[in-house]
């Protein structure tokens, strides 16, 4: 890589964290700007202005831009997508609507299905048939498809999803539909299940297609806004954009198949995780990011976060699953709590304490933001438990009002019978036991133990949360990286460039063709270089991975395998069974006795390291660093208030090593250390806390 | 920690709700590792452990409700039939019985004993809709349970670890789908195999000598909330009836719903006597349905376990259709057990009228076909359909769900690929829910082919046709489900054989509405 700079963005519903990398320094450059809801690419262009001015880096020097975001994932929550409209196979337009007739809840009568997308009255029908062997029964009648889309725009209908039966085993009716209505419809977004999710099973297939065409108009605007806007600038690198699963994509195909970025934001998070624990965190890392809405947890072994190829949007029942959308993408293996620090606190019909999973958002806000916020929520108990500084909120960029805060923690405490302090450290502990009982299940649930993992801890809330957190789950250290507010726009820079490609192969084992077999994964491969060299890297030095879906003839899902490197000959089968039957041991414990075996998509991913220097605080000071104040911390553990010295982060040299308690302080986040945590500055900048046992 | 009891609180809640991740975990491998679309796309299966004397612990989360109920009987089944004495560790047990089962044979039962320090604690347990089980695949013109197929009695399927080969081959010789019905029983010993793995883990790490104190917490705690939730209605006797299809003559349900205090006694006195039709349905079943309707209405949110059926009472005359002697057939006991939440519900109408819901579009619909594949083969499919839900005080009912059961449909795709069918159109039957303030949940339709040079065989499971889904508090009726054989009524209690080109048209019940429009 030549370029000096790269440039790393990252959205958020709250805020958007600009981050400019210096490589050969291990620098960086980073702000913190609220989010621009209405426009977000102003926000973005604004943030890279500031950074650019402030530190007079100049914008030629950036080869590298990568970008994540959860925008599109909060229109489809929040239902603020385009106008859609469905255009199906005759006789099924209602597949959406009828989804797979199962409750997600057993006992729930009021239970309600997600409401569709694409509503009744702009799901159109159109006359072509393709049958289950890929044999067209019946030709595509195109002036009808035409009249369709039309009558769907003179609707107001914006986007359109085309899903047509059987259309991953031949695509040719909705490539030709594809085409007329690029000519007879040109300002219509058009979106294929082919292009989008190209598997068997409709519905899962015209959900994932809808939600594609929901936010594609959306995402092409902002894109391609924020793709000139950088380039105004004078960035000329293009924008890469991170995917659900942590692989990168170019902007044309994330304008195509803008689905694949729902989860972008939390994958950046957990990449970030990974790299950024690699080292202090032995490979064993719970990468916990802690938002103003949520927190999301995911687990990393061997450096490498887990993926998993069923997610759902937009659950109907916030955290259940089975409530949302299915979503045919694979994205990096999360699980996201309704605890953050707007989440509200109250007592529920019990008498209980109950936190969240609803916030306050940014507007009102927890009480002591003072825009008019009356009920207490977390942020508000870690100020009155001193965990906060008013006078250095957000890097002294809000004004805090600790009476509001007070009041609203005090008006609860009175309702349950508690002391103010009793009750802000019930509502602080309640949303910690929230976040560790959601991730001892999610541990759980793939047979790890969670001592064996360093709690990871980024976002604004992450390092404010994860003493308290890592003791209620066993974790006996706490990694907290340079600039962890801003760690995932961080990790989009330095963690490796990963790129994957998929094709539909869907044969038996037996009968495969060797030599086109090769080739396949030889084409996927010479792709995925293609793109590696886009993202501004050497695909010389890149790693390529073969995986594949394979299952047992009969089955309905696969196991996704980590197959022998190629070039493969009839010789290589008996190794790709080994590791098939391996991973299925693995999964599932035992194989069934002599089922022949078939492998339905052939996957590669390719990844390439980022060279240069890794990130570094920004320590100005040598010698024993001196406390900047002392302040009044609440610990269980000493039944009370601790006087507490507070730290500037940037005061602490490499190699520094402390006990508890302290306060570490830096511009977007804030890490508590309680009395029983040894703290030390590890030589690549992480903070390090080893917790007693 | 130490084993005291009573737990903590936070303890209390992780054990209980890594024993849940283990059985929802369990869930996913079978489905993950089985072959019949009854499983892997239909969902038609459930996974509950026990305690050591067979009482319900957790279930799967999305599990089917009338499983969960009849799940623990049969495991204290095995208790009483084997005895504990002869359970080793590696052993497995298996039983279909109806009477101690989940009223068919269709669906076959496994458990699996866990034993911690040479002590037996808990069992792992599942069912699973077997893709066939042989007979007259759930006729409903079968008079006794002889004909409806392979019966298997409570028995070893492991023995310390030895599977008997001996009934492997037995079943393989019964049922038309060897492979599919053999690769399904060991997707199920997969799943039992993981729930034992987590438990055990989790007992260690715990230092729980036995899952006693832990079932007696958490039961303890479901009971005396649902208690709490019946002391809640107002004591007295509330009756309910009504007609459904039948045959020549209508089927006549009713019941008295009688609260006293916390307690509340389900009487089925005065339903029609058992009939030599397979729609007779097993007492396990009933009281299932009824403890789905009680709980759904009045304690929605607490976690299932044993602690919930305790408080419940269910009466029902031997000799009737909700509680049949053998050796009467049953094959079709949903086609009665499905009715028995509606009218529960009617019953407890007018003093619990914001908890209950209208009728809905169910029993559950199904066509089991049965032929020839392309291959020379015997086979045998199921694909299920629902109606409308009925409607609430709150909302109107949702469209083609399941309910009382959960069960999903099998993607149009999978039927064309797996089956000789052709499918027209699936879609919502607009206006087939009943008007109300809250109107019904909609019904379906569907319309298929058959592409088989050889007649296929069809069984129909249609309910509704003649009686359809009342409303609540003056809501309309949801629309009669109709059945077209090429697009003329055809009887769905007859068995049909479809040839090339013929048609089928399925129109699935809409749900009663809530309040008058």
């Amino acid at each position: 890589m030549t370029a000096r700079y790269s440039l790393g963005i990252d959205i958020g519903g709250t805020f958007t964290d600009i981050v400019v990398f210096d490589h050969t320094q291990g620098r960086q450059f980073a702000r913190k700007v609220l989010t621009t809801h209405t426009d977000p690419a102003t926000g973005v262009i604004d943030g890279v202005r500031q950074v650019l001015s402030a530190d007079e880096l100049p914008a030629t020097e950036i080869g590298r831009v990568v970008h994540a975001t959860t925008l599109f994932t909060n229109a489809t929550i929040e239902r603020k997508g385009a106008a859609t409209g469905l255009i199906t196979t005759d006789g099924f337009r209602d597949v959406l609507e009828i989804g797979r007739e199962r409750k997600y809840e057993l006992y729930d009568l009021a239970i309600a299905k997600p409401a569709p997308l694409a509503p009744r009255g702009w799901r159109r029908e159109v006359a072509g048939r393709i049958d289950a062997e890929g044999k067209e029964r019946v030709p595509l009648d195109l002036s009808a498809l035409v009249d369709a889309a039309k009558s769907l725009q003179a609707d107001g209908v914006q986007s359109v999803a085309v899903v047509f039966l059987h259309s991953y085993t031949n695509p040719a009716h909705e490539r030709a539909a594809g085409l007329a209505l690029a000519e007879a419809v040109p300002d219509l977004a058009i979106s294929l299940s082919v292009e989008v999710a190209p598997e068997i099973r409709e519905y899962e297939r015209t959900s994932t297609t809808v939600v594609n065409a929901y936010i594609k108009p959306l995402a092409a605007t902002y894109l391609d806004r924020l793709a000139e806007e950088l380039a105004g600038l004078g960035i000329a690198a293009p924008l890469q954009l991170m995917l659900s699963n942590g692989g990168l994509g170019a902007l044309e195909q994330a304008k195509q198949a803008p689905v694949a970025l729902l989860e972008s934001g939390p994958a950046a998070g957990a990449l970030a995780g990974a790299w950024f624990g690699a080292n202090d965190g032995d490979g064993h890392v719970l990468a916990f990011d802690m938002g103003g809405t949520t927190a999301k947890l995911s687990l990393v072994d061997d450096a490498q976060p887990l993926i998993a190829y069923d997610f759902e949007a937009a659950r109907q029942k916030r955290f259940a699953h089975g409530s949302g959308l299915p979503i045919k993408i694979s994205t990096i293996e999360l699980i996201e709590i309704g605890a953050g620090g707007g989440s509200i606190a109250r007592l529920n019909a019990l008498g209980l304490l109950q936190v969240g999973p609803d916030s306050a958002g940014s507007e009102p806000g927890p009480a002591c933001y003072g825009l008019g916020g009356e009920q207490p929520t977390v942020t508000d108990a870690n100020f009155l438990l001193g965990y906060l500084n008013p006078e250095f909120f957000a890097g002294g960029s809000m004004d805090v009002d600790m009476q509001a805060a007070r009041i609203a923690v005090a008006s609860l405490a009175a309702q349950a019978g508690l002391s103010p302090e009793q009750a802000a450290w019930g509502i602080h502990d309640i949303a910690n036991e929230a976040m560790a009982g959601a991730a001892r299940v999610h541990i759980a649930e793939r047979g790890k133990d969670p001592r064996k993992y360093a709690l990871l801890a980024t976002g604004g809330g992450g390092p404010l949360h994860a003493y308290h957190v890592a003791q209620k789950l066993g974790c006996r250290r706490i990694i907290v990286p340079p600039a962890a507010g801003v760690a995932s726009a961080v990790g989009l820079l330095i963690a490796p460039a990963r790129v994957d490609r998929v094709a539909t192969v869907a044969a038996e084992l037996d009968l495969l063709d060797w030599t086109a077999f090769e080739a396949r994964y030889a084409a996927l491969e010479a792709e995925a270089h293609t793109l590696i060299a886009a993202t501004g890297l050497d695909p010389a030095q890149a790693t390529t991975e073969r995986l594949a879906d394979v299952r047992y003839v009969g089955q309905a899902f696969e196991v996704v395998v980590s197959l022998p490197p190629g070039p493969y000959t009839k010789a290589a089968k008996p190794g790709l069974i080994a590791a098939f039957e391996a991973a299925y041991v693995e999964k599932f414990t035992r194989t069934p006795p002599a089922v022949p075996v078939e492998i339905i998509n052939i996957r590669t991913a390719v990844s390439a390291e980022v060279p240069g220097e890794r990130p570094r605080s920004a320590v100005t000071a040598t010698g024993d660093p001196k406390p900047n104040a002392q302040r009044s911390l609440y610990f269980p553990e000493a039944n009370g208030f601790v006087e507490t010295p507070v730290f500037d982060r940037a005061d602490l040299p490499a190699g520094y090593a402390f006990q508890g308690p302290a306060v570490i302080e830096e511009s977007a986040s804030t890490l508590i250390i309680g009395p029983s945590g040894k703290a030390r500055v590890a030589a690549d900048g992480n903070i390090v806390v080893d917790l007693e046992s | 920690m130490t084993t005291t009891a009573p737990f903590d609180a936070v303890t209390l809640e992780v054990i209980w709700r890594r024993m849940i991740s283990a059985a929802d975990e369990a869930a996913k491998t079978l489905q993950r590792t089985s072959f019949s679309t009854l499983v892997n796309e239909s969902n038609d299966f459930a996974c509950v452990i026990t305690d050591a004397d067979g009482h319900s612990l957790v279930q799967n989360t999305e599990s089917i409700p009338s499983f969960n109920s009849c799940l623990p009987v049969t495991v204290q089944h095995f208790l009483k039939e084997i005895g504990r004495e002869n359970m080793n560790p590696g052993d497995v047990y298996i039983c279909n019985d109806p009477w101690v089962a989940t009223g068919h044979l269709n669906d076959v039962t496994v458990a699996k004993p866990i034993f911690s320090n040479g002590k037996l604690a808990a069992f792992a347990a599942s069912t699973a809709h077997a893709p066939d089980i042989g007979g007259k695949v759930r006729s409903v013109v079968a008079k006794e349970i002889f004909e409806e197929g392979f019966q298997i009695p409570a028995m070893k399927l492991l023995d310390r670890g030895e599977v008997d080969r001996t009934f492997i081959k037995l079943i393989r010789a019964q049922v038309r789908t060897p492979d599919q019905t053999e690769g399904d029983l060991w997707a199920q010993l997969t799943g039992l195999a993981l729930m034992e793995a987590r438990v055990a883990d989790l007992m260690a790490e715990y230092s729980l000598p036995d899952l006693t104190a832990f079932g007696e917490e958490i039961q303890g705690r479901s009971e005396r909330a649902m208690r709490a939730a019946m002391a809640a209605v107002p004591d007295g006797r509330y009756e309910a009836s009504f007609d459904t299809d039948g045959f020549d003559h209508p089927l006549h349900y009713q019941c008295a719903v009688t609260v006293t205090g916390d307690r509340i006694n389900v009487d089925f006195t005065g339903t029609s006597e058992q009939i030599p039709k397979a729609i007779n349905c097993t007492f396990t079943y009933t009281f299932a349905m009824v403890s789905y309707a009680l709980k759904s209405a009045l304690l929605p949110d607490v976690p299932n376990n044993d602690g919930i059926f305790r408080c419940m009472e269910v009466t029902a005359p031997e000799g009737s259709i909700v509680n049949p002697r053998r050796p009467v057939s049953v094959g079709g006991r949903m086609a009665t057990g499905h009715y028995l939440p509606a009218l529960v519900f009617q019953a407890l109408a007018p003093v619990l009228p914001d908890k209950v819901m209208a009728a809905c579009g169910s029993p559950l619909w199904s066509i089991v076909q049965t032929g020839i594949d392309k291959r020379g083969r015997t086979y045998a499919n199921t694909l299920f359909f629902n109606g409308g839900m009925g409607a609430l005080p709150t909302k109107p009912g949702e469209s083609c769900y399941s309910w009382p059961s959960n069960i999903s449909n099998v993607p149009v795709e999978l039927v064309e690929r797996n089956t000789p069918l052709f499918i027209h159109s699936k879609s919502l039957r607009e206006g087939s829910g009943g008007t109300g303030v809250h109107p019904g949940g909609e019904g379906q339709e569907m319309v298929f082919e058959s592409e088989s040079e050889t007649p296929v065989g069809i069984i129909f499971m249609a309910e509704r046709l003649k009686f359809a889904a009342k409303g609540l508090e003056g809501g309309g009726e949801g629309a009669l489900g109709e059945v077209l054989i090429d697009n003329k009524p055809a009887d769905a209690r007859a068995d049909h054989a479809l040839n090339l080109g013929q048609t089928i048209t399925l129109r699935t019940p809409g749900g009663g509405g809530y309040g008058k429009a």
